[in-house]
């Protein structure tokens, strides 16, 4: 299976998104390929409280969501965690919205609608950086 | 409107698997009849307006049940109303996507969507003339229906 990192064990996933169906769409999609579903969050505020409980080595993060938007719980788990692994997924990926990331420290991007393939591909790319 | 005809087309292959097949664009005029089920999404920025995705609550439950793998009786599951609101929020995301790279500076934005469930209600936008296109697919009928003005 894909989903693992190179000790053998599974890759630590949170997915942090307000809408509970793409929530259950990135589990759906990701589990069957070995990935460990550790958490998931539907605003930002909980996902920075949830990721420092957690650790887990990916986090697929929405960028509009109520009480904090994606790219400010970001900034936040990156200004304690700098190494914390974080992929922004959204609708959105213009310019504005991608240089608005990089300048928080986010390099890596998925759109949706996202297949099982892309966002394993982005997932592996970025675990072994 | 070719935007959100692409964006439409790409949700429906990506997320669906489903084709479409697209009639003419048209002018709609300030108002509509929904076919049961609703989303509208906000655009804000330079050009404002409103996104209606709009559909009968059959095709609704048949798309809901598609995107999920799960089996919904009626358009009252939550997970139906969730999903309609989430292929709105990406079909117009990427839409705006679009726009927005083409027409530099712009900064569309959308609001979060809202989903209106009910037969025959009258989607009415003041003093604004809006855009149709309607979509034919194997889960009903689709209706994209975009009015956008310059903000002032």
């Amino acid at each position: 299976m894909k989903g693992l990192r190179a000790d053998g064990k599974a890759i630590r996933v949170m997915a942090v998104d307000d809408s509970p169906v793409i929530r259950k769409l990135i589990k759906k999609a990701l589990e069957p390929e070995g990935v460990a579903m550790v958490g998931e969050a539907g605003n930002g505020r909980d996902a920075v409280e949830l990721c420092f409980k957690l650790s887990p080595d990916i986090i697929t993060m929405d960028i509009t969501m109520p009480i904090m938007d994606g790219l400010e719980a970001a900034l936040a788990i990156k200004q304690k965690n700098p190494g914390q692994k974080i992929i922004m997924l959204s609708a959105m990926s213009d310019q504005d919205i991608v240089a608005d990331a990089k300048s928080r420290g986010i390099n890596h991007f998925c759109s949706k609608p996202f297949k099982t393939e892309d966002i394993m591909a982005k997932i592996l790319q970025v675990i072994n950086e | 409107m070719a935007s959100f005809v692409r964006a439409a087309n790409n949700v429906f292959k990506q997320m669906l698997d489903l084709g479409i097949n697209k009639g003419q664009a048209e002018s709609e005029g300030d108002s509509f009849i929904s076919q049961g089920f609703t989303v509208m999404i906000g655009l804000t920025g330079a050009w404002q307006g409103w996104f209606f995705l709009d559909m009968s609550q059959d095709t609704a439950v048949k798309l809901a049940g598609i995107m999920t793998g799960e089996e919904y009786e009626t358009v009252e599951s939550e997970e139906v109303l969730l999903a309609g609101a989430e292929m709105g929020n990406i079909i117009c995301g990427n839409a705006i996507t679009d726009i927005n790279s083409i027409h530099s500076g712009l900064n569309i934005r959308l609001t979060p969507p809202s989903v209106f469930a009910g037969e025959g209600m009258s989607m009415f936008n003041v003093r604004l003339n809006a855009c149709s296109v309607i979509l034919q697919t194997d889960a009903g009928t689709i209706k994209l229906n975009v009015v956008m003005r310059e903000a002032k």
